[in-house]
């Protein structure tokens, strides 16, 4: 009798009567992105896996090397997206999304009072960012080297919102050009507008022009339909 | 046993998990073909029919209704095919057989056509209503026909006012099984939820027929529909593995039925739900399995749904789960689990929104039709959307803005609450 990779023996040669595992070395159809495609590297000063220049525990310096040197002439890969604000509003061709932080956002997180809520503060300075929504889906969440996850819309920072996911949501592109937004299943779950109760998870939501996406404790990320300012 | 259709099992999920993902859902589309059985059809498929004509005092007013009903039986009773074993019953606060007097079923043929049909045109109303009692006797009448395709068509007009619902609910358990039944209300004085229990636990439709006039179509077609079964009791069999629970199996095409509590275990890991009889068509279903998640690159089978006669196999299909950290594949919405995700939340919306409508609770009635405009629209369900635009005013379908009808008629009311389990299909893109 065949058994399966748990170790129960089964009668169905494709998959386990017990378990359900798939038998003898049928393994994932789906190829699956291995971190080792990136170079796995780790901080010499605190062990923490790298996901950029800076170190996530202690700020360490990856491009500068040794200590904390601040790296001023770095014009080395850049990937924190920290594009200068835009000054007014400008005329937006297709569908975007603006990132901001967002204080009545904010407030409204605080007055649920959730255990680490007192703890978080509203950031000095976070300039609104710009993303274009192309392609079929926009990834929201912050990066992680170690799942290989590299979100469009990466809310890694600085500043850190610390509500946010790695993966928190996503934007998927509607047939009819439109978009929707889906939570596949946040830790703090996402809002809409003025909604306090968060969207379904696994359940697309369509959004139009105008629409705040809420995530994390303070950002928001305003959907901007096409030909809108 | 004779040949049986062949069933064909289709199975449409997006398989991907992300890591430590648990829910499993895929739409299971059942196909039979009753080609088959179709040349042996005279021979195999034998038959049992039973109609239960509403004879209670109300029948009476307006006075088009008991006329109607008794030509429908007659159109019904036509349409049977020679062979079929039948019977008519009369309902009030009691049961009584019309056709034949005594005795249990009758094979159909010319002769006993006629028969039925002089006595169908006999029945008077007066009396009562007491449905339990109406169904405890076809039960009877179906005990000495189990290898037949049982089906029965009731029609009553009025609420089960001479039985208790508990008197009720105790028949309903002890008929599961053992026959089909198609339930239909005329006139509005009938309890849509209560006919829809009848219905639900019998594998059968409900549906209104407002007009009196449009009874004796809609017999025939039912009549019909019932003798183009080829087969009975086919079960949907679902095995999951250890540790897995189910969190619902719900028959969501061509209408919302939830099968969850139908399960009937038949072994640890493997349960059993009704299904009814099959012609040649095709039904949807959505299941909905719990797993214990597997490691990144594992390949698990969370269900193998099959369809069976007994313990004969008659067609299958593999629920699986591949986990993945690959987001793009396990974010992916499979465009069938989604559609039939709105058809159920769109049932749901309606009967809340109706029910918080006859409780004057306007603003929940106005959010949940809302939200059922919204997702009919979406859907292209038109038909439930054409009934909610009889009930409400609707100013922006894609997002639900909509204002109740300040005067909405009965008919429009009941026949939105009854036909708001009919689903659309997904337009399949090959």
């Amino acid at each position: 009798m065949p058994s399966c990779p748990a170790g129960h023996d089964s009668i169905s040669a494709d998959f386990c009567d017990i378990c359900g595992l798939a038998m003898g070395g049928v393994s994932a159809a789906a190829p699956s992105p291995t971190p080792s495609a990136v170079s796995a590297e780790n901080c010499p000063e605190c062990g923490e896996a790298r996901t950029g220049r800076f170190c996530e525990g202690c700020s360490y310096d990856f491009v500068a090397g040794a200590g904390r040197t601040p790296a001023v002439t770095a014009a080395v890969a850049e990937p924190v997206d920290v594009s200068a604000p835009v000054p007014g509003p400008v005329p937006i061709l297709g569908w975007a999304a603006v990132v901001s932080a967002d204080r009545a956002h904010y407030d409204a997180v605080r007055l649920q009072d959730g255990p680490d809520a007192a703890d978080i503060a509203f950031p000095a300075y976070c300039p609104e960012r710009h993303f274009e929504l192309t392609g079929q889906q926009i990834r929201i969440g912050r990066r992680s080297r170690s799942r290989g996850l590299e979100p469009e819309i990466d809310l890694t920072g600085p500043p850190a919102d610390p509500g946010v996911s790695h993966l928190h949501a996503v934007l998927l592109s509607q047939p009819d050009g439109g978009w929707s937004v889906m939570d596949p299943g946040s830790t703090n779950g996402t809002t809409l507008n003025d909604d306090p109760d968060p969207i379904k998870t696994d359940i697309p939501i369509p959004v139009r022009d105008g629409d705040r996406i809420h995530v994390g404790a303070w950002t928001t990320i305003t959907v901007r339909g096409p030909g809108s300012a | 046993m004779t040949a049986h259709p062949n069933f064909r099992v289709d199975i449409y999920q997006n398989e991907f998990l992300h890591e430590g993902a648990h829910e499993v859902n895929a739409i299971v589309t059942v196909s039979s073909d009753g080609s088959a059985v179709s040349s042996t059809m005279d021979a195999s498929a034998a038959a049992a029919e039973v109609i239960i004509v509403d004879c209670s005092g109300s029948m009476d007013y307006p006075r088009g209704k008991m006329i109607a009903a008794k030509q429908a039986t007659s159109v019904a009773i036509d349409e049977l095919r020679d062979g079929v074993a039948f019977a008519v019953i009369a309902g009030t606060d009691q049961a009584r057989l019309v056709y034949p007097q005594q005795g249990g079923l009758v094979r159909a043929d010319a002769r006993t056509k006629a028969t039925a049909k002089a006595a169908v045109n006999n029945l008077k109303a007066g009396g009562g209503t007491a449905i339990g009692r109406w169904l405890a006797l076809a039960n009877s009448l179906f005990a000495g026909h189990r290898d037949a395709i049982r089906h029965a068509i009731l029609l009553t007009d009025g609420r089960n006012e001479h039985e208790r619902p508990a008197d009720l609910a105790a028949t309903l358990a002890a008929c599961e099984g053992a026959f089909v039944c198609d339930c239909r209300g005329v006139g509005t004085d009938w309890e849509v939820d209560e006919l829809r229990k009848v219905a639900t636990a019998l594998l059968g439709t409900v549906d209104i027929v407002a007009d009196p006039a449009g009874l004796a179509e809609d017999f025939r077609r039912m009549t019909a529909a019932a003798m183009s079964k080829a087969v009975a009791d086919v079960a949907l069999r679902l095995w999951t593995p250890q540790g897995a629970s189910i969190k619902f199996v719900k028959q969501v095409a061509p209408e919302v039925a939830d099968l969850t509590a139908r399960r009937v275990a038949t072994g640890g890991q493997v349960g059993d739900y009704p299904t009814g009889s099959w012609g040649t068509e095709s039904r949807d279903y959505h299941v909905c399995v719990e797993v214990k998640p597997a490691g990144v690159g594992d390949v698990m089978l969370a269900g193998r749904v099959s369809l069976v006669l007994g313990d004969e196999v008659l067609g299958q299909g593999l629920v699986k789960a591949t986990w993945t950290d690959d987001m793009v594949l396990s974010t992916r919405i499979n465009p069938e689990v989604a559609h039939y995700t709105g058809q159920a939340e769109l049932a749901d919306a309606i009967q809340e929104g109706l029910a918080a409508r006859k409780t004057g609770d306007l603003d929940t009635a106005t959010a949940k039709l809302g939200r059922a405009v919204a997702l009919a629209t979406k859907s292209g369900n038109t038909d439930t959307a054409a009934l909610l635009a009889k009930v409400v005013d609707v100013d922006d379908p894609v997002t639900g803005t909509v204002r109740l009808k300040a005067k909405v008629s009965d008919v429009d009311a009941m026949t939105l609450d009854t036909r708001s389990t009919k689903t659309s299909r997904v337009r399949k893109s090959s």
